[in-house]
């Protein structure tokens, strides 16, 4: 970038030379770009081609790579989400909804399911950037395909509670247990903001669900693992929520 | 050294025409039926290998799935071609939408007629091989004419006029290269050119001389078929698919196939003019080398010296970016035109007072 005297930005000078050093200048960076492309051409270790189905059971997908959305739990199974919901502010298309809950023991606001809608998530990884704890990760797991579209709505916490540094805190694993309990990917009502969801019983434009002060109800525990037995839970739910 | 004897198809069967008519009948078929078949396999060829190649130069893998790396997907995408429906638009002129791709390709088989492949796969041999190869590549520039125009759509005939103006441009060009293997070589029968560089090939023979108009040569021929980087005629960002916009089915292919054989074509007369032909490698004078070199079959250094002015050819069009308009325009008549003349001049003056290798006279 060119500065000039009264601060502004100019264009670099375009250098013109005689017929023979532009003819000379043309070919030495024509001869430039076929040696680039001769380097890849020359060296298949710089194919990034996968061949998929052949290679599934070793495919490993790069760091880059940005599919389904995962709130890592570590090795004790409790994640660092505080429910601040500065993702789901984040998200340009409110493909994210935080519910949170007071803590039973602490009696603070903690993370009580993590929503997350794959069906109008554009990965644009906003919601991972914006995140003050880092809590959120891209994963490559992208094997995501369902023949209902209720199914791209996931809860990505597997328990309601604090995060995992107020947790361990507490060194009696009894006390600890009772701090969280478990959710799943499926069941429960998941409502987001302002669309109607499978499951949730609420519509377009129905009031924000009151947040901290009610804490949802915590629903039976259902299988984790069975989509089909989660979307009739989720079924027999919505038929509930209509009472 | 000219221990090769050229025998055309079209000389057997001239011969064998006086005893009996039915032997000559089968050299004619044999022709007919090795021009067709070799379009149809060396187009299918050349589809494949460019697909491979432009995949690799893309860190691709190309195709990979029909047959072992894909070697039968052209075989795949040419049947699933013959069973597409032919569409022809109400509002086209439709006697000259049909006929344009076979003008097309008529161009391509004509100039493969006279390409000679090795002393005795050659079909016809002219005296005037040269100039006739001249003539009919440009007469494809009708049939993509025709095509745009009959199309009755923008943008086949803006790529139409913008094939016109690009092909009889740099047929000057092209000619202005050829011209100077004609002078060295003292003859326009391309049997007789290849026989000429029994000592070495034009392009170092001539020094400077030859490699700059096998320079001049292959640009101004990759701009007659509109090879990328000059596909204005039908670049896609610009004019969807330019001239075959309208085409779909066997009569695009007609024209994909056309495509594909012109460059084998500009390959295969690159080789003869300026790297010898079926020539092997001599070099004048080092005899055990030249017969080391005799060892390979002649039909086999054509291919190899082609094959490596394909692969060229698909190199440029995937490293280089699109001309502009008015920059096809500029290098065509204020570069390539004069270099073109200062190199037929400097030619005529080696040729007169013998300034190249091995001198033939
Ligand atoms: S990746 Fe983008 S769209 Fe998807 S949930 Fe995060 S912020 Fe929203
Ligand atoms: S994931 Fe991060 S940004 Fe989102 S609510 Fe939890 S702590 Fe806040």
């Amino acid at each position: 970038m060119v500065v000039s005297e009264s601060n502004q930005v100019v264009a670099p000078p375009i250098q013109r030379g005689g017929f023979f050093s532009n003819l000379a200048t043309g070919l030495k960076s024509l001869l430039k770009g076929m040696g680039i492309t001769f380097h890849y051409f020359s060296r298949p270790s710089t194919v990034v081609t996968q061949q998929y189905p052949e290679n599934r059971a070793t495919l490993k997908m790069f760091d880059r790579y940005r599919m389904r959305l995962s709130l890592p739990h570590d090795e004790n199974g409790f994640h660092k989400c505080t429910a601040c919901t500065i993702c789901e502010q984040a998200c340009p298309n409110s493909s994210i909804r935080i519910v949170s809950r007071k803590g039973a023991v602490t009696n603070k606001t903690e993370l009580d399911r993590f929503i997350w809608r794959m069906d109008s998530c554009t990965f644009c990884n906003a919601c991972v950037v914006a995140c003050p704890f880092s809590c959120l990760k891209m994963s490559g797991d992208f094997e995501c395909s369902v023949y209902d579209k209720s199914l791209l709505v996931f809860n990505l916490t597997r328990y309601a509670g604090p995060t995992s540094t107020v947790l361990m805190k507490v060194t009696d694993p009894q006390e600890r247990a009772k701090m969280w309990e478990p959710r799943d990917v499926y069941s429960g009502p998941v409502p987001l903001r302002g669309t109607a969801v499978p499951g949730g019983g609420r519509t377009l434009g129905a009031p924000e669900p009151v947040k901290a002060s009610a804490p949802v109800a915590a629903p039976t525990p259902a299988p984790a693992t069975a989509p089909a037995a989660s979307a009739t839970a989720l079924a027999v739910e919505e038929e509930g929520g209509k009472k | 050294m000219s221990s090769w004897e050229v025998k055309t198809i079209a000389q057997r069967a001239a011969e064998a025409m006086p005893e009996s008519v039915l032997a000559g009948a089968g050299y004619v078929l044999l022709a007919v039926g090795f021009a067709a078949a070799f379009m149809a396999l060396m187009g299918m060829a050349l589809i494949y290998a460019e697909r491979k190649v432009a995949a690799h130069f893309q860190c691709r893998l190309g195709p990979m799935r029909v047959g072992p790396h894909g070697i039968f997907q052209t075989v795949a995408d040419t049947i699933k071609l013959l069973f597409k429906e032919d569409i022809v638009p109400s509002q086209s002129d439709k006697l000259l939408h049909l006929f344009a791709p076979y003008l097309s390709m008529m161009a391509t088989l004509l100039a493969l007629l006279v390409l000679p492949m090795s002393p005795v796969v050659q079909i016809a041999d002219m005296n005037i091989g040269v100039l006739y190869v001249t003539a009919v590549t440009g007469f494809g520039v009708l049939g993509v004419l025709l095509a745009g125009w009959s199309s009755n759509n923008k943008w086949s005939l803006l790529g139409a006029m913008r094939a016109g103006a690009q092909i009889i441009s740099y047929e000057v060009s092209a000619t202005m290269a050829l011209l100077v293997v004609v002078m060295f070589s003292g003859s326009m029968q391309l049997s007789k050119i290849v026989e000429s560089q029994a000592e070495g090939w034009w392009i170092w023979r001539a020094p400077v001389i030859g490699l700059v108009s096998f320079v001049i040569f292959l640009i101004a021929s990759l701009a007659e078929i509109s090879r990328t980087p000059f596909d204005l005629p039908e670049g896609e960002s610009e004019l969807t698919a330019g001239f075959h916009t309208e085409y779909s089915g066997l009569r695009f292919a007609m024209f994909f196939l056309a495509e594909f054989i012109n460059m084998f074509i500009v390959a295969g007369m690159a080789a003869t003019l300026f790297l010898g032909g079926w020539m092997p490698f001599h070099i004048g004078g080092f005899d055990t080398f030249n017969s080391v070199m005799d060892l390979l079959p002649p039909g086999a250094w054509f291919s190899l010296k082609s094959g490596l002015v394909v692969f060229l050819i698909m190199w440029f069009r995937w490293t280089f970016p699109r001309l502009r308009v008015d920059q096809l325009m500029k290098l065509e008549w204020k570069i390539l035109l004069p270099i073109g003349f200062v190199n037929l001049f400097a030619a005529a003056a080696s040729v007169v007072f013998g300034w190249y290798f091995f001198p033939i006279r």
